[in-house]
């Protein structure tokens, strides 16, 4: 395939309106694609490179990108930048930048989506002291080849977001469609093999392929989600429920096989160097070969109460000085679940037989359970909880499927009511006065059913001059543009945010806007899939009206 | 089959011109000597250069190609002693060649030629006008005017008989007129180019230890450089795509 087709097909989809519409574009083109196309077209089309689970990241930052076009048209990058600040859509802008190149070439190259990835996975693997240098020759290579559309996507992919408004959900049924295999199998082997490019392939070759697609060791699933909720609400569905203590601390996923073990963060990246004394009790822990789900939390030596999640996220991202800190804050992992042992892929077995399987081959540092229809008794469970330090319960249906990466209704967390959310940052201003070098506000954005960002929100207060530092080294980076005192950002950044009130308004594309925003905390832990959907705005919004009515 | 002795000078020589330009190639080897036909990342510098076996000590091979990390070469190769005889071995079918000098045997792994890139065609363009310049001249020029910009212009101008070469930067200018009496060889013709100094910085290092240098010029068109090194053994074109500016 032609990458100027694979082009085309995301302009299509960019302004086609009707989610079925898109579904048959993609089915349309996933038949005709061959096996080594197929894997790439649909990861590109999800607006990624690598699959989600591996740790290859393509180590390309905007301005690389921009002294590359800068270098094929023959401006300045001053100019480039400022040809993407008037409009704020750097694939856009570029497209329009790239009508005339200066730069002449010996051979004028179609790029191919193949050699498009080969040279994603070329720059990838470039290391060394002259890596940029070569890094820029291959961008410069893909630009002064790029035709203006195919420019625009090239772009889009590099800096991290499609923008193309077809979200996992759609590209999984279209998969469906193009194979003709139910949306439910290809549902399973996505969430098992965490590569829904690699799937699209076995559903090539039909339902068998996709049903018996096995959760594998060193490869990371994602994270299994709740939502909120109440007791009363979850024990009139179930029945009965397993509850559990919801702890202010950092997930993990746990890889075992014999005596080689990885841990992964909720982002998937793996963390193992960072707190080996929690990979070595957990190695001891069990005999078997498995992955385990669960969360760390930080212990005060003294009193053996948690520590909040600040003191076991500063261990997460510490590289250097392991050592020395592994002293001050004691770390004791709480496992959950499992989600594979001895080879037996568990994820679509019932919770409580897991749960069975987890106490029965887990010897330490299970987390404790209670199974409950009584709704006293789980109250009791929370109100102790809460006495013991934790953040709140965990609720759980008994018979639900582990499905990774799902905020299903399966899982749902009991905790104070905090009115706070996760949402990304997608811009800021810069500061004022002794703040002028610094970014000041931020602009935070929520997803919608398909993925795409819509602001929501601005945030200036209860960041501290330190936290403050921090977050300009962060986003330094990963400036997209830049016009007056405003920058938008590559969407790579959580902050946990506090308010008042959600509030209906006209200023933000979302629709709502938060009152007395105030800045809780980096969510360093959390990717942006993981952030506040405009739905559970919506909800909140609602029960909000209905506290005040009522 | 290569089994060959050289002066560490010429050979490193050798490896610059090939390093100015690509970090890989593939390296033909055959009886009359060695031969590097390469073209860079981005399709817009290219290289062709041939040692004849005469700028050997001693020389015998047979016909075959492999892959070469030039950059690794390039790596090596500076640290050797200037008055040492470098031997190359190379048997038939190994994946390593072997440099052996003052006591050093150094096994460099050949890459596999197929994921070296193809050598390119050298494509054939008319290139009407011609000056020969010393190649520290042509160095100094380059120099210049990467100081003040990252492009340079070269041309001729066929009225008053000068070999140019200018650079604008947003406030600066700096522009080197020759006149055709102080040029080696002056061949007029309408000619200017705009060229990146990206590319002619690292050309222009190599070829100042040239005592000439001919540049073949045109009208929005490629440059070519052509010198020798290893006493005149070796055969060294370098091509250069043009920037062009829209109005």
């Amino acid at each position: 395939m032609q990458f100027s087709e694979f082009s085309e097909i995301c302009d299509r989809i960019e302004s086609t309106r009707g989610r079925l519409d898109s579904i048959d574009i993609v089915s349309g083109v996933l038949k005709t694609l061959t096996d080594e196309e197929l894997p790439v077209f649909v990861r590109f089309l999800m607006g990624r490179i690598f699959p989600d689970w591996s740790p290859e990241k393509i180590g390309i930052g905007p301005n690389l990108v921009y002294d590359a076009v800068a270098y094929v048209v023959g401006d300045s990058r001053n100019t480039v930048i400022r040809k993407i600040n008037a409009g704020g859509d750097a694939g856009r802008a570029i497209e329009g930048l790239l009508l005339k190149k200066e730069q002449t070439s010996f051979f004028s190259e179609t790029l191919d989506l193949l050699e498009v990835y080969n040279d994603f996975i070329y720059i990838s693997g470039v290391g060394g002291g002259s890596s940029q240098k070569e890094k820029l020759k291959v961008l410069k290579k893909i630009f002064a080849n790029a035709k203006p559309i195919e420019a625009r996507y090239i772009t889009r992919l590099i800096l991290g977001e499609l923008r193309i408004g077809i979200g996992e959900g759609n590209i999984r049924d279209a998969v469906a469609k193009a194979f003709d295999v139910p949306a439910a199998a290809v549902e399973h082997a996505f969430q098992a093999s965490n590569d829904l490019g690699e799937v699209a392939v076995l559903a090539k070759s039909g339902v068998g392929d996709l049903e018996t697609v096995r959760v594998e060791l060193f490869r990371p699933v994602k994270m299994m989600l709740a939502r909120q909720g109440t007791i009363a609400a979850m024990l009139e569905e179930e029945g009965v429920l397993a509850a559990e203590y919801k702890y202010d601390g950092t997930r993990f996923q746990f890889h075992k096989k014999g005596s080689e073990c990885r841990i992964y963060s909720r982002k998937l990246e793996e963390v193992t160097k960072a707190i080996p004394d929690v990979a070595n009790m957990l190695l001891e822990a069990t005999t078997h070969d498995a992955i385990l789900d669960g969360e760390v939390i930080a212990i005060d030596e003294d009193t053996g109460r948690p520590l909040p999640f600040q003191y076991v996220l500063r261990r997460f991202r510490r590289k250097h000085d392991v050592e020395g800190h592994m002293q001050k804050i004691r770390l004791v992992p709480n496992i959950f679940d499992i989600i594979c042992i001895d080879g037996r892929t568990l994820i679509d077995e019932p919770f409580s037989e897991r749960r069975k399987i987890l106490t029965e081959s887990v010897s330490k540092f299970v987390a404790p359970q209670i199974v409950s229809d009584d709704i006293g008794t789980i109250e009791a469970f929370y109100r102790s909880a809460l006495a013991d330090g934790h953040e709140g319960i965990m609720i759980k249906s008994r018979s639900a499927h582990y499905t990774p990466g799902v905020r299903g209704k399966e899982w749902v967390k009991i905790k104070p009511a905090v009115d706070t959310m996760d949402l990304a940052v997608i811009g800021a201003e810069w500061g004022e006065g002794k703040r002028a070098k610094h970014f000041g506000s931020f602009l935070l954005a929520c997803r919608d059913e398909l993925g795409e960002l819509i602001p929501v929100s601005k945030v200036a207060t209860g960041i501290s001059d330190d936290m403050l530092d921090i977050l300009y080294d962060m986003l330094k980076d990963i400036v997209i543009s830049e016009s007056k005192n405003t920058v938008t950002f590559e969407p790579d950044t959580v902050f946990e945010v506090g308010y008042a009130e959600i509030q209906k308004s006209p200023t933000y594309e979302a629709g709502y806007a938060l009152r007395f925003p105030r800045f809780i905390r980096l969510r360093d832990d959390k990717s942006v899939e993981e952030i506040e959907t405009l739905q559970s705005i919506e909800a909140r919004f609602a029960e909000q009206t209905k506290r005040l009515q009522g | 089959m290569l089994k060959a002795a050289i002066d560490t000078e010429v050979f490193k020589e050798a490896v610059e011109v090939v390093a100015a330009i690509v970090s890989e190639c593939r390296l033909n080897i055959s009886a009359n000597g060695l031969a590097v036909r390469a073209v860079d990342t981005a399709n817009v510098a290219m290289i062709s250069l041939e040692l004849g076996a005469p700028a050997f000590n001693t020389f015998a091979a047979g016909d075959s190609q492999i892959g070469l990390d030039i950059s690794k070469l390039k790596n090596i190769v500076a640290s050797i002693n200037k008055a040492d005889v470098l031997t190359l071995d190379l048997p038939d079918g190994a994946y390593k060649m072997e440099l052996a000098y003052g006591g050093f045997k150094y096994s460099i792994s050949l890459l596999d030629v197929n994921t070296v890139r193809k050598d390119p065609n050298l494509p054939s363009i008319q290139l009407p006008g011609k000056v020969v310049i010393a190649g520290a001249e042509l160095n100094n020029a380059i120099k210049a005017a990467s100081l003040v910009s990252d492009k340079i212009a070269f041309g001729i101008n066929p009225d008053n008989e000068t070999f140019y070469m200018e650079a604008d930067g947003d406030t600066d200018h700096i522009n080197l007129e020759i006149k055709a009496a102080d040029l080696k060889t002056f061949i007029p013709a309408e000619a200017r180019s705009l060229f990146s100094l990206d590319y002619l910085k690292d050309m222009g290092r190599v070829m100042s230890k040239a005592e000439e240098v001919e540049i073949f010029l045109g009208k929005d068109h490629p440059v070519k450089f052509v010198f020798t090194i290893a006493g005149g053994e070796g055969k060294v074109e370098y091509l250069l795509a043009p920037r062009i500016e829209s109005d």
